[in-house]
């Protein structure tokens, strides 16, 4: 059996109860933070808080020898954790179906996920969300300025007057499979803060209003709107951060951005 | 003032008036006098003293090429010479003729406008006359024929008149023959053969330092009756002062060479690829001084005081201290500390250097033998084309840890000097590997790098370069990345040979305007259609991108041509570079998000199809070959074309040539280690030879698997090869 667990947003205590339980219960725990993080535990405080040893896995452990993953679970209980949801914005339906070609059972235990966060801390409407995209750091993505599949996303969503979530890069420093001594990529963990996704984004829209979400599922989650060319001078705390670029706004929107977010009324696209 | 003085006071003079300049080289095969010719020529012009002609080599300026007698790099001279009443300026390249330093005699050939091959009278042409007349031509440079060793004719050979005579117009028809079919294709020029009556061909005796030539003997009065008579009567000095060689041959070199004036309108079209119809293609072809400066280096070389200096070649503008000038594929710009130009093995420094000279410039900190230094970022010149590439690596390690910086700094040092060299590091075990045209090349820089730098060093056994190749067109293969999000289509097949050769001569590049490119390939036998999907040349090999409106392929494809390389650069059967192959991608599949199609993505998915498509297209092993040519006496030919044909050669032709034999065939590199000292034993010594690099060939079926092994194991690969390689 195989179970894919999400732990949520923060800590050791952002997993739901029932993946509490499955975790407790396993026979093997195995585990992947280079989709994303917990920020407000380490692998050693899941650790102690759930009384299970966790294996972590690189990406190359993951997705192109999960051998010994889906050999223990032929026989055992075992569990597969990611930071978040596991199946939104990480890629592991590959290895569930790589589980269901060996005959392993799996399920899925839900975790709270940024997505659905971002829609609760800014009172933007679930509905009205389009597609999301992911802005990469500059060294990382094959092309000069902002990629492409960015801008379009962002503009075919805005053409249907819909909002875009744009994840902030993750670069966990660990990943040292294909890296050479003259990688342009650092050595540790980086996160591309909200201030930096701003400015990269304010090339091609200065004008636009963009929503920061911050340390969302934390205890001090933050939100903040404003033009992208002023968020770009402005600084969020700690990570994670994630951007909105909202759509028009319907009028509860609008307020909503008002009161939570700090929005200058003025300033904002209201449908 | 001193004499020398006044030559570099008349020089700079002279290079304002690019009409009265002639940029020449010397160009033979090994010791059929260059060196010995150039120091004639100083000579003739004051530079050294008279006496010493001949035997000075001021040229050779290395300890190392005085010792071995043999020139190794190219040197640098410039001089005047009066003709028709009217100062020359002459700048002189002097190039060496092992064929293990072919890289060096390529480089000096841009730089120059005229060559003047040397041949020995008694050899006649040999392989690598061909060889340099053949990068003259290549180059756009016009010939002139010296005929040395005349004397030897005379006073060994006891030939009379009329046998000389049918000797040397058989020399002068042979290299007719040469010229005519190397320039049969060119047409920007006319008939470049050279001939007695033209005037374009000379004869003498470097070593006693006479020379005649049609227009000499009226001139002077002398004809050849004369001549043999004061040789066998020993009058060599009364030759020399009734005819001396450096006037016979600078005179020629006024009169036939073109200047740059005239040359460059001709030579900047052959040479560079950039758009014809800009104000700076003007500037070059007019040799404006006035106009951007643009220089072609040819060669960087150490100062002890100074530190590097580049040589080369000034097509437009003029070179002063303090520019601050664009060096080729590197990004800013390097600022000129010092201009100068060339006298002996000396470097003088002079205030600016203008357009149709050879300059001598410091400061240009990043410049390599083959940058264009330009004042704008400009097109460079087309890479300069090697005839070799390297086929043999040694590895060098410092005796002492300690050394181990300078090693790694000079070894950076003499890459740039030599671009035939090739410095990469095995990653397994940190050993620098130096890669050259021949065995010869190697020593000679491990020598240097210890006799000069004082750093000690061990050097691992010679190992022969091979190559990867596809034998036959494959299917279409898939390539995923480790996410299985990003999947690429292709397939692979052998490149004719034409379009091969297109790529080594740099008739087709990525340097090039995209529509000259085009038509460049279909003229090598590509299709219209593959012509126009070329997305990237990589050695000899081309990618065509075949897809139709894929969504983000564009954003993807950096990533794509660097796993590309990579598994190009390391082919699948014992990571050997793969050459002259032709990938098609037919298809991608990518992922939505960026993040999901990174290099950790891309890079192993590429790699992964371009392998499966080798494999394919049975991907074999290539070894390099060399031609060889011996001349024996007739009693030791069976032991010489033995020990071709003992070292899995082939012997192609034998014929009598004289009163020797010639046994001419090709053989393995690998197998052609420590042949200099077989070849003498089982001769006695006896046999001249000398090789040429050959290309490449696919070793046979039955050696394949073992010598892929050998490298695997060498490199510290697996020993057992994918399964899906079951034809080997």
């Amino acid at each position: 059996m195989l179970t894919f667990i999400g732990l949520g947003l923060y800590d050791e205590r952002s997993i739901t109860l029932e993946g509490q339980d499955a975790l407790r219960a396993a026979d093997r725990a195995f585990a992947e933070f280079y989709t994303s993080r917990l920020l407000g535990a380490t692998v050693a405080d899941l650790e102690r808080a759930h009384g299970i040893e966790i294996e972590v896995r690189e990406r190359a452990g993951v997705e192109r020898d999960p051998e010994d993953i889906l050999a223990a679970a032929e026989t055992d209980d075992v569990v597969f954790l990611t930071a978040g949801d596991t199946m939104i914005s990480t890629t592991h339906v590959d290895l569930r179906l790589r589980a269901h070609e060996r005959g392993i059972e799996t399920r899925v235990i839900h975790g709270v996920t940024a997505q659905t966060a971002t829609s609760s801390l800014t009172g933007l409407q679930n509905y009205r969300f389009g597609k999301a995209t992911t802005l990469p750091f500059p060294y990382a993505h094959g092309a000069d300025g902002l990629p492409s599949s960015v801008t379009e996303t962002i503009d075919e969503n805005r053409a249907r007057d819909l909002h875009t979530v744009v994840y902030l890069d993750i670069k966990v420093g660990d990943e040292t499979e294909n890296r050479r001594a003259d990688s342009p990529e650092p050595e540790g963990d980086e996160y591309m803060t909200a201030d930096v996704g701003a400015s990269l984004l304010a090339e091609e829209y200065p004008d636009l209003t963009g929503v920061v979400v911050a340390r969302a599922g934390s205890p001090d989650p933050l939100v903040e709107a404003g033009r992208l060319a002023d968020l770009a001078t402005r600084e969020f705390g700690d990570p994670l951060h994630l951007l909105v670029i909202p759509g028009h706004l319907h009028l509860l929107e609008a307020d909503a951005l008002v009161e939570l977010a700090g929005a200058d009324r003025e300033t904002l696209e209201i449908a | 003032m001193g004499r020398r003085k006044k030559i570099v006071q008349e020089c700079e003079r002279l290079m304002d008036e690019p009409e009265h300049i002639r940029n020449i080289a010397i160009a033979a095969h090994v010791d059929h006098g260059k060196t010995t010719l150039s120091d004639n020529l100083l000579a003739g012009a004051g530079m050294i003293s008279d006496e010493t002609a001949g035997q000075q080599l001021a040229m050779d300026t290395e300890e190392d090429e005085q010792e071995r007698g043999i020139t190794i790099d190219a040197a640098n001279v410039s001089m005047t010479h009066e003709y028709d009443d009217t100062n020359h300026l002459i700048n002189l390249i002097d190039t060496p003729g092992h064929v293990d330093f072919g890289g060096d005699v390529t480089r000096a050939m841009r730089a120059v406008d005229g060559a003047l091959v040397v041949v020995d009278a008694v050899e006649g042409a040999m392989p690598q006359t061909e060889t340099v007349l053949r990068q003259a031509l290549r180059e756009g440079v016009k010939p002139a024929l010296f005929i040395n060793k005349v004397d030897r004719l005379i006073s060994e050979l006891q030939e009379g008149p009329q046998e000389m005579q049918e000797r040397l117009l058989s020399v002068i028809h042979n290299v007719n023959e040469l010229i005519r079919g190397m320039t049969e294709d060119m047409d920007d020029v006319d008939d470049w053969s050279v001939s007695v009556e033209g005037g374009t061909v000379a004869f003498g005796s470097a070593l006693y330092k006479w020379g005649v030539s049609m227009p000499s003997m009226q001139a002077t009065g002398m004809d050849f009756g004369d001549i043999i008579d004061l040789e066998q009567d020993g009058k060599r000095d009364e030759l020399h002062e009734r005819t001396p060689l450096s006037n016979v041959v600078l005179d020629m070199v006024c009169e036939h060479f073109p200047n740059p004036v005239d040359a460059q309108p001709r030579r900047i079209p052959r040479i560079w690829r950039g758009d014809s119809e800009s104000d700076l293609a003007d500037q070059m072809r007019l040799v404006d001084p006035d106009g951007e400066v643009v220089l072609m280096v040819t060669d960087i070389s150490m100062d002890p005081h100074a530190g590097e200096i580049a040589s080369g070649r000034v097509f437009s503008g003029t070179l002063e201290k303090g520019q601050e000038l664009y060096v080729s594929g590197v990004a800013g710009k390097n600022r000129v500390q010092n201009v100068g130009i060339y006298m002996g093995g000396e470097r003088e420094e002079v205030e600016k250097v203008p357009a149709g000279n050879i300059a001598a410039v410091t400061g240009l900190r990043d410049a390599i033998a083959g940058s264009t230094v330009s004042e704008t970022d400009m097109t460079p010149f087309e890479s300069i084309e090697h005839i070799s590439e390297p086929v043999i690596t040694k590895a060098v390690e410092a005796k002492t840890m300690d050394d181990l910086p300078k090693l790694i700094e000079t070894l950076r040092q003499v890459s740039k000097e030599d671009p035939t060299i090739q410095i990469t590091i095995n990653e397994d075990t940190g050993e620098h590997l130096i890669s050259g045209q021949g065995e010869l090349h190697l020593e000679v820089i491990t020598q240097r790098i210890e006799a000069n730098q004082g750093i000690p060093v061990n050097t691992g056994e010679p190992i022969v370069v091979y190559r990867e190749a596809v034998q036959r067109e494959s299917d279409t293969v898939e390539g995923i990345s480790p996410n299985r999000h990003n999947r690429f289509y292709i397939s692979a097949e052998p490149l004719s040979d034409e379009l091969v050769e297109a790529i080594q001569l740099g008739e087709v590049s990525m340097d090039m305007p995209e529509q000259e490119r085009r038509e460049a390939l279909q003229e090598a036998g590509m299709s219209k259609d593959d012509s126009q999907t070329v997305e990237h040349i990589h050695g000899t090999n081309i990618l065509l991108d075949q897809t139709k409106g894929i969504q983000y392929l564009n954003e993807t494809m950096e990533l794509f041509i660097e796993g590309l390389e990579e598994a190009l650069d390391n082919g699948p059967l014992a990571q050997e570079p793969v050459q002259g192959t032709l990938i098609r991608l037919h298809d991608a599949k990518l992922h939505e998000d960026t993040i999901h199609r990174g290099p950790a993505q891309v890079i192993p998915a590429t790699r992964e199809a371009v392998h499966k498509s080798l494999i394919d297209a049975q991907v074999k092993l290539l070894e390099p070959m060399q031609d060889v040519r011996l001349d024996v006496p007739n009693e030791h030919m069976g032991a010489a074309s033995g020990e071709i044909q003992g070292r899995r050669g082939r012997v192609d032709d034998m014929y009598q040539e004289g009163d020797l034999m010639v046994v001419e065939g090709i053989a393995p590199v690998e197998e052609m280690i420590g042949f200099s000292s077989d070849i003498r034993s089982a001769t006695e010594g006896r046999a001249a030879w000398n090789t040429e690099n050959a290309g490449f060939e696919v070793m046979s079926d039955s050696l394949q698997r073992e010598t892929i092994m050998e490298i695997r194991e060498r490199k510290g690969r697996k020993l057992e090869l994918p399964p899906s390689i079951d034809y080997i």
